[in-house]
C-alpha cells in the first residue's frame, strides 16, 4: 500500500464514522424492539433464589419462577398459582388448590407435589418459614392439583409467608429439582413463570438472557406487583451488568439501554436534561439505614451507652450524606417500620425527633462507664451506602468523645467479621454499618434485624424479652388494628432497648428511555407489562 | 534453542506451583466470608455456617490446599463458590474479549509509540521532541478511567460515532467487533504508549551517537533507513523488554477499562471474584495470568535472539 492510498483509506474510515456509519447494535430494528436492556443493580451471580437471598437474584427469579400468591401494591396476598385455598376451622389445616393448567418450561404440568417440595425447601431458609416448621405437622400432597399444610397450632400469616417479596420469596419449582438441599445451590433453572432463564448465555457478572415463555397462561385480573396477569409484552430482556453508573448513564442516554434499576442520585440532574430519559422513585418502599451494636460488649452492652448515641445523632446528616441535598428522597425515621405503610408507627420515637442533645448524650454515656475505650467501628468502603453512614458516624463518636477505631474494610470482610462474637480487641467489633429495603421492614414477619432473641438475633444479638413478646403478640394477631397496637409496641419497645440505631429512610431512583412503557413503582423491578416501541 | 525453550516451559511447573501455593495462602488468611455474601443480609449466623460446611470452606488449610491442587493434575480448576459454573468456562467466556482488547492495544501502542520515540530521538531538543515528551508525560499522568469517560462522552455521547460499551463478538463481524473496542483500546494504551515512546527514544538517541550511525550517514544512505533499519533494529532489545514488562500493565489496566467501558473481560472478573471472595476462580484466575506472564517473557527471550544474533542461550 501506498501512502496516497493509505491516507485515502483513513479519510474514508473517518468519513464513515462522520456520517455515523460505524457499526448499529446488531440486531435489526425490529428486534430490537422486541428486545429490553436492563441493567440490573448488581450482579446476577447466581439463580439459586433459596440458596442465594440477594435481591437481585429474587428479582430475576421473579420473572422465571412463579408462587403461589403474590403481594399487591396494598402489601396484600393475592392468588397467583393458586385457584382456591381453605383453612380448617381450628386453624391447623390448609388445603390449596392449583390453577389448572400450569406448566412447566420444559413442558411438565405443575403438580401439588412440586408446589409441597418446594415449599418444604423455602421453609428451611426462611424467617417465616421457619416459624411454620416450628408448628408443622405435615406438608403432602393430596392430588395432582391439591396439596395441604398440616399445623400443630395456628399460624394466621399463613398466607402472607406464601406471598410476601422478602427473600427468599417461595418459588415454585419442579419437584427434582427443589429436593435439593436448601443449602446448596441448584444447576438447573427451570420454573413456571412468564418467562424463560437462558442458561446458555448466561455469563455471571455481564449478562442474563430471559426469553418469553409461550406457554404461560396469564391470570385474567390486571396486574399489581406480583399479583395479577403477568403479560410479556416483549420476546427477550437481556440483562447487562454495568459495574460503573457512569457508563450505565452514558449507555441510557445513548440508547443502547433502556431500562436502569439504580442510578446514583449524583447523575439524576444529568439524566434528566436528557430529552430521551424519564427519571421516577424506583421503590415507594425505599431503604432503612441502619448502625447496629453490639449488645456483648461494653460500652454498647449498658444500654446508657445506646440510647447516648440515639441521643446525639442527626438523622439529617446521615440521610444528606448518603443522598445528597434533594430533600424529595429521605425522610427522618422516628423508629423502625417502614414509612407509608399500614403498620407504620412513630411510638416511641422521640428520642430521635428534635434537636440533638450533645451534652446530655455525654452524661449518659459517662453514666454507662465509658471512659476511651476503643469502640471499633466496621465500615465498608466499597458500599456507598456504608461509607457515607460510617463517615458521619465517625464523626458523631468523636463529638460525644469516643475513641473511635475506624475499621475501613471492604463489604465482604465485613460480612465475616461481623458473625464474630469475640470481644472487639481480639477479632470483634462494637459497631457495623448496613441498610435494609423498607419492604423486609413492613412487619415483623421479614424483619430479622428487628428481632431482639439473644444468640439466635441478627448481629449485635440484642437480647429484650419484651421486644420478642410484643412480636410475638403481632404474630398471632389477627385483625389490623390488633397488629397495629402490637407493632406500637413492638416500636417502643424496640427503640427504648435500642435494637439497633434506624439513620433515617431514603428513596431511590429508576430511569428508562422515552420509548419504554409500563414501568411501575415497586420493590422490585416488575416485567410484566413493559413494552418498547421502536 | 527448541531445548532452550522446552528446558524453560518445564521450569514454569515449579513456578506455577510457587505461585499457587501463595495464593492459596494469601486467601486463606485473607479476611472475607463468601457464605455471608450467599446469605444475605436476612441469614442468620446459623445458616451462614451451614452454607460454609457446605461448600467446604470450615476445612484446615492443607486439606483444602491438597484437594485444589488434585482437581489441578486433574486439569480442573474447580467450580466457582457463586456460580457453580465450572471456573474454565467462566474463564472461557471471558477470555476473548480481554484477549480482543490487548491485542487490539498493543498494536495501536506499537504503530503509535514506536514512531513517536523515533521521531522524538531524531528530532531531539526541538519543540516535535518536547510535545512528543508532554504527551508522555500526559499519558502516563492521566488515570485511564478519566482518559475512558473524556473518550466516551466525546465520540459516543456528543458525536454519537461509536458505542459508550459493551462488546461484539467477532463472530458477530468485525465491525462491531472492532466498534466497540476502538476507546476502550485507546485509553488503555495511553500509558503504554507513553512509557514505550520514552523507551524507544531514549535507545535510538543512544544508537545514534554510534560510529556505525555516522557512518551509514557518510555513506549517504537515506534518514528513514539510518532511522528504521539500522538504529531501530538495534535499539530494539530495551523496547521489546519494556514491550513485555507492558504487559502486566495492560493486564491490571484492562481491570479499570473494562469496568468503565462494561466489556465482559477477565479483569472484571477477577475484580468481581476477589469482592465476593470466590476462591476458586480467584485461584484460577492467578493461575492463568502467572502463566500468561511466564510465556510472555519466555517468548521476549526468544524474540532477543531474533533481534540481536550476538545473543545465545
Amino acid at each position: 500500500m501506498d501512502r496516497r492510498t493509505l491516507l485515502k483509506s483513513v479519510a474514508n474510515a473517518s468519513m464513515l464514522a462522520a456520517v455515523g456509519r460505524f457499526p448499529a447494535p446488531a440486531l435489526a430494528q425490529g428486534a430490537s424492539a422486541r428486545t429490553l436492556h436492563f441493567v440490573p443493580q448488581a450482579n446476577l451471580a447466581n439463580f439459586d433464589p433459596i440458596w442465594g437471598t440477594q435481591y437481585v437474584v429474587r428479582n430475576a427469579a421473579a420473572v422465571v419462577w412463579d408462587t403461589l400468591y403474590g403481594f399487591n401494591d396494598k402489601l396484600q396476598p393475592q392468588r397467583q398459582m393458586v385457584e382456591s385455598e381453605d383453612l380448617s376451622s381450628d386453624g391447623l389445616t390448609w388445603t390449596f388448590r392449583l390453577r389448572p393448567g400450569l406448566k412447566f418450561h420444559d413442558g411438565e404440568p405443575v403438580l401439588a407435589k412440586d408446589a409441597a417440595a418446594s415449599l418444604a425447601r423455602w421453609a428451611v431458609r426462611d424467617p417465616m418459614g421457619q416459624m411454620i416448621i416450628a408448628v408443622q405437622q405435615e406438608l403432602t400432597a393430596i392430588d395432582d392439583r391439591v396439596f395441604k399444610w398440616v399445623l400443630k397450632k395456628p399460624y394466621p400469616k399463613m398466607l402472607l409467608a406464601l406471598g410476601k417479596n422478602n427473600t427468599p420469596m417461595a418459588f415454585i419449582m419442579p419437584q427434582r429439582i427443589a429436593k435439593t438441599d436448601p443449602f446448596k445451590q441448584i444447576s438447573e433453572y427451570v420454573g413456571s413463570g412468564p418467562m424463560r432463564f437462558v442458561k446458555d448465555e448466561w455469563v455471571p457478572g455481564a449478562k442474563a438472557v430471559f426469553v418469553k415463555n409461550a406457554d404461560y397462561v396469564p391470570r385474567q385480573e390486571p396486574s399489581s406487583w406480583l399479583a395479577g396477569g403477568k403479560e410479556i409484552l416483549v420476546d427477550r430482556i437481556e440483562w447487562i451488568v454495568m459495574p460503573d453508573p457512569a457508563t450505565a448513564s452514558a449507555a441510557l442516554q445513548n440508547g443502547e439501554i433502556d431500562w436502569w434499576e439504580s442510578p446514583i442520585p449524583d447523575l439524576v440532574p444529568m439524566l434528566r436534561k436528557s430529552p430521551n430519559v424519564r427519571v421516577d422513585i424506583a421503590d415507594p418502599l425505599g431503604n432503612i439505614g441502619s448502625f447496629r451494636m453490639n449488645h456483648l460488649f461494653p460500652p454498647f452492652n449498658d444500654v446508657r451507652a445506646r440510647r447516648a448515641i440515639l441521643m446525639a445523632m442527626s438523622q439529617e446528616d446521615y440521610m444528606r450524606a448518603l443522598v445528597g441535598d434533594d430533600t424529595s428522597l429521605w425522610k427522618s425515621l422516628p423508629g423502625y417500620f417502614t414509612p407509608g405503610t399500614p403498620l407504620y408507627t412513630e411510638e416511641g420515637g422521640e428520642i430521635l425527633k428534635g434537636p440533638r442533645n450533645l451534652d446530655a448524650a455525654k452524661k449518659l454515656l459517662a453514666e454507662s462507664g465509658y471512659s476511651g475505650e476503643p469502640v471499633t467501628c466496621l465500615v465498608a468502603q466499597d458500599q456507598p451506602i456504608t461509607k457515607a453512614q460510617g463517615d458521619v458516624t465517625a464523626d458523631l463518636l468523636k463529638r460525644l468523645g469516643m475513641n473511635v477505631d475506624f475499621a475501613a474494610i471492604d463489604w465482604g470482610t465485613v460480612g465475616a467479621r461481623r458473625a464474630q462474637k469475640t470481644p472487639p480487641g481480639q477479632g470483634g467489633w462494637q459497631m457495623f454499618h448496613t441498610w435494609h429495603a423498607g419492604a423486609d421492614c413492613v412487619s415483623p414477619a421479614p424483619y430479622n434485624a428487628i428481632r431482639a432473641n439473644g444468640d439466635k438475633a441478627w448481629f449485635g444479638w440484642p437480647n429484650s424479652p419484651l421486644v420478642e413478646a410484643e412480636i410475638a403478640a403481632w404474630f398471632d394477631a389477627e385483625d389490623l388494628d390488633a397488629e397495629k397496637a402490637a407493632i406500637k409496641r413492638v416500636n417502643k419497645a424496640a427503640l427504648d432497648f435500642v435494637v439497633y440505631a434506624p439513620t433515617g429512610f431514603f428513596l431511590s431512583y429508576q430511569a428508562w428511555r422515552n420509548n419504554v412503557s409500563g414501568i411501575v413503582k415497586g420493590p422490585l423491578p416488575f416485567f410484566w407489562g413493559v413494552a418498547k416501541s421502536a | 534453542m527448541l531445548a532452550y525453550i522446552v528446558r524453560r516451559i518445564i521450569a514454569t511447573i515449579p513456578v506455577m506451583g510457587v505461585v499457587a501455593f501463595f495464593v492459596f495462602s494469601l486467601l486463606y488468611i485473607a479476611p472475607g466470608d463468601p457464605a455471608a455474601v450467599i446469605a444475605g443480609e436476612q441469614a442468620s449466623p446459623a445458616d451462614v455456617e451451614r452454607i460454609r460446611q457446605n461448600l467446604g470452606l470450615d476445612h484446615p488449610f492443607m486439606v483444602r490446599f491438597g484437594e485444589w491442587v488434585w482437581q489441578i493434575l486433574h486439569g480442573d480448576l474447580g467450580t466457582s463458590i457463586f456460580t457453580n459454573l465450572p471456573v474454565t468456562t467462566m474463564i472461557r467466556q471471558r477470555f476473548e474479549p480481554t484477549l480482543s482488547l490487548m491485542a487490539i492495544t498493543l498494536c495501536f501502542t506499537i504503530v503509535v509509540a514506536i514512531p513517536m520515540g523515533v521521531l522524538a530521538a531524531w528530532k531531539v531538543g526541538t519543540w516535535i521532541d518536547r510535545l512528543i515528551m508532554a504527551f508522555a508525560v500526559f499519558g502516563f499522568s492521566v488515570p485511564v478511567f478519566v482518559i475512558g469517560y473524556l473518550l466516551g462522552y466525546i465520540f459516543a455521547l456528543e458525536l454519537e460515532w461509536l458505542p459508550v460499551q459493551g462488546y461484539t463478538p467477532l463472530s458477530q463481524g468485525l465491525a462491531p467487533w472492532f466498534a466497540n473496542l476502538i476507546l476502550p483500546a485507546i485509553a488503555l494504551s495511553c500509558v503504554y504508549i507513553a512509557l514505550i515512546a520514552r523507551t524507544t527514544r531514549a535507545a535510538m538517541l543512544e544508537v545514534l551517537q554510534q560510529d556505525y550511525i555516522r557512518t551509514a550517514r557518510a555513506k549517504g544512505i537515506g534518514q528513514r533507513s539510518i532511522l528504521f533499519v539500522h538504529a531501530l533494529k538495534n535499539a530494539s532489545v530495551p523496547i521489546v523488554t519494556v514491550i513485555g514488562i507492558g504487559i502486566a500493565l495492560l493486564i491490571g489496566g484492562a481491570v479499570v477499562t473494562e469496568s468503565v467501558f462494561a466489556i465482559p473481560g477477565l479483569g472484571r472478573l477477577t475484580v468481581d471474584a476477589i469482592l465476593r471472595r470466590d476462591y476458586p476462580l480467584i485461584q484460577g484466575l492467578v493461575l492463568l495470568f502467572s502463566f500468561v506472564y511466564v510465556l510472555v517473557n519466555l517468548a521476549i527471550d526468544v524474540l532477543y535472539t531474533l533481534l540481536d544474533p550476538r545473543i545465545r542461550y
